[in-house]
């Protein structure tokens, strides 16, 4: 928050760095696609292959093999999900469990009888996830993928945690005291996160980031020059975000 | 750029009436209500990844998923199947004449014996399996109708253009139409059990119960009125190119499995997702818990032959098989959870270790301020 930024200036830098866009990140992201479509599509198919449901009936047929890997995939995204967000206010709990739910609202509405009384061919999948998602298989399957999809990625950031911290990370305070102390310094500051303590204006006025001697010009005309200031590949002359 | 670092700060609290639409000395102020939501003071559960939830989590995941995997896994060992192909490729095979030669008229029978080693307890469940098929080419998927099969009278006659090139024949529409249902799994499979004096016995195999509920009373309805007598209500249809006799004779003897709601077309027109796939055939009741429904011994399947699969290199099976709270045999569950919570268990160990010699590096101390 914006006390906390206050206090560790340092906190710009890799984004100053540009150390979350780069080649090298978006190699990592491709390569942890390519891993989590891969186990998306074999855990479901290595499951249902040659296998039927409890009472002998078919499971591995072309609809409920298609509502299993959504299943799977819509669960392991909001997993993943819950991984990242890393400030759980009432709202987010409302959007991802929420989000979690209207997908099954959704397909055991579009699946149901009615739908397809009312209008048989644009609703095939009548029956299918009435049929499907009460195998223990399905579930179990459902499971597994969502853990060897984000397996990898607790074992990365918990490895680089400790092994090569990053500012970030070193900047994270213990978590009990942090809770405490996020309700009792609420009144004090806002989540607002400010970039600047005290604006531009004192910047502007002063003429300290024109590089030549040129006429007193009015507040409003100097875009040019406050880009000039504002490098992002580095600290620019004069000019730290703490406002001295 | 500069007007909004001009309104941030207004919110501190400087007041300017230009700003409002009111016009000045009573403008509305555009500062945000000061409530925890607008804010953005909401209490917040910031999760980390911290030693104390990781090591935990990777250990709890580790001994949940074992013993899921043991359980699958034993299970899955426990369900007896038997698998016989019937294709006869080689020419050893009792089919090996009747995959050589295919004629429209004649149905070609063949005989072929096999042992089972082990009883097979309750419920037996009898399934005929294809290989090299693929029931889920986008274009086959697609030839259907289901509101022809729905019942519904204009598609009867007027079929869906899905269900080109199967669609009409002679200016006759076809009923069923498409290709899956064109493609009928028409082969005969009976069951007889060898004494050992050489006697055999037919084994009772129950037709019914092997679609899916909805599918037989919800999605597949005859169509409406004349319901014991199915030759008037297809009278203006045809039957597909490939069968040999018209939809309302898959079953005369009993009305409830005639007709569109036959349980053994019902489970066809249900499209496989993999090429190698099985369906339900037939059911093999249990007699009573004393004996087994199968015991061991010799046993005939007989064969009519019907179903050309040499074309496209396929291949024809009969597969017995038993049933357990996790469906069929399918080893792939239980050996992954085992995999899997072993290999939890094992990077917690490491990661333990890591962060008892390499962690706690990380503290406020050490931010140059």
């Amino acid at each position: 928050n914006d006390c906390y930024s206050q206090s560790y200036p340092q906190l710009y830098e890799p984004g100053q760095r540009s150390l979350y866009f780069s080649k090298g990140a978006f190699i990592k992201c491709a390569l942890h696609s390519c891993y989590s479509s891969l186990v998306l599509f074999f855990v479901p198919y290595a499951a249902v292959r040659d296998s039927v449901s409890t009472d002998g009936h078919d499971i591995a047929d072309h609809q409920s093999f298609a509502l299993l890997t959504q299943t799977c995939l819509t669960v392991t995204v909001c997993v993943q999900l819950g991984l990242d967000l890393s400030y759980w206010t009432a709202v987010n709990h409302l959007f991802v469990w929420g989000s979690l739910g209207m997908y099954f609202l959704v397909t055991f509405t579009m699946q149901s009888d009615g739908l397809h009384r009312l209008y048989a061919s644009s609703f095939p999948f009548v029956g299918t996830a009435h049929n499907s998602l009460d195998q223990v298989t399905v579930w179990l399957t459902v499971l597994l993928t969502a853990v060897l999809c984000v397996l990898p990625v607790v074992v990365h950031r918990f490895l680089f945690m400790q092994l090569n911290p990053t500012i970030n990370d070193k900047a994270q305070p213990p978590p009990p005291r942090r809770r405490a102390r996020i309700r009792r310094s609420s009144t004090r500051c806002s989540g607002y996160a400010f970039s600047y303590a005290y604006g531009y204006g004192d910047l502007v006025t002063s003429k300290r980031f024109l590089r030549r001697p040129v006429p007193l010009r009015s507040a409003g005309s100097t875009p040019a020059g406050r880009s000039a200031a504002f490098r992002p590949a580095g600290r620019s002359a004069g000019y730290s975000p703490s406002g001295q | 750029m500069m007007a909004s670092s001009y309104n941030a700060k207004e919110e501190d609290g400087h007041h300017s009436g230009s700003v409002g639409p009111g016009g000045p000395g009573t403008g509305k102020s555009k500062k945000p209500d000061n409530t925890a939501f607008k804010q953005q003071r909401l209490p917040a559960w910031q999760p980390i990844l911290t030693a104390g939830t990781v090591l935990p989590a990777f250990f709890a995941i580790g001994l949940i998923f074992i013993p899921i995997g043991i359980g699958l896994f034993v299970t899955s060992n426990n369900i007896r199947e038997f698998e016989l192909d019937y294709t006869g490729v080689e020419m050893s095979s009792p089919c090996f004449n009747c995959s050589q030669t295919y004629s429209w008229n004649n149905s070609c029978r063949c005989s072929v014996p096999f042992t089972l080693e082990q009883p097979f307890e309750s419920n037996v469940f009898m399934y005929y399996g294809l290989s090299n098929f693929y029931q889920n080419h986008r274009r086959y998927v697609k030839s259907r109708d289901d509101s022809q099969l729905n019942g519904d009278k204009r598609f009867l006659t007027n079929p869906s253009k899905e269900c080109e090139p199967y669609r009409m024949n002679d200016k006759m529409p076809i009923a069923p139409c498409g290709a899956i249902a064109n493609s009928l799994f028409n082969d005969t499979l009976e069951l007889y059990y060898v004494y050992p004096n050489g006697t055999k016995t037919a084994i009772h195999l129950v037709k019914t119960d092997i679609a899916w509920w909805t599918d037989k009373h919800v999605k597949f309805r005859n169509p409406a009125g004349n319901n014991d007598n199915l030759t008037i209500t297809f009278q203006e249809t045809t039957n597909p190119i490939n069968w040999h006799k018209p939809v309302y004779e898959l079953d005369p003897t009993e009305p409830d499995n005639n007709g569109f709601i036959n349980e053994d077309f019902i489970v066809w027109m249900r499209t496989a997702a993999l090429p190698t796939f099985r369906k339900l055939h037939r059911i093999i009741q249990k007699k009573d818990s004393l004996t087994p429904t199968l015991p061991p011994g010799n046993y005939t399947l007989d064969i009519a032959y019907n179903y050309p699969v040499r074309s496209f290199d396929g291949r024809k099976r009969m597969i017995l098989s038993t049933i357990s709270w996790m469906g069929g045999k399918n080893p792939f569950l239980g050996i992954a959870y085992i995999t899997v919570g072993s290999v939890c268990f094992f990077l917690g160990v490491v990661l333990l270790v890591i962060h008892h010699k390499y962690g706690n590096r990380s503290s406020n101390a050490e931010i140059p301020n």
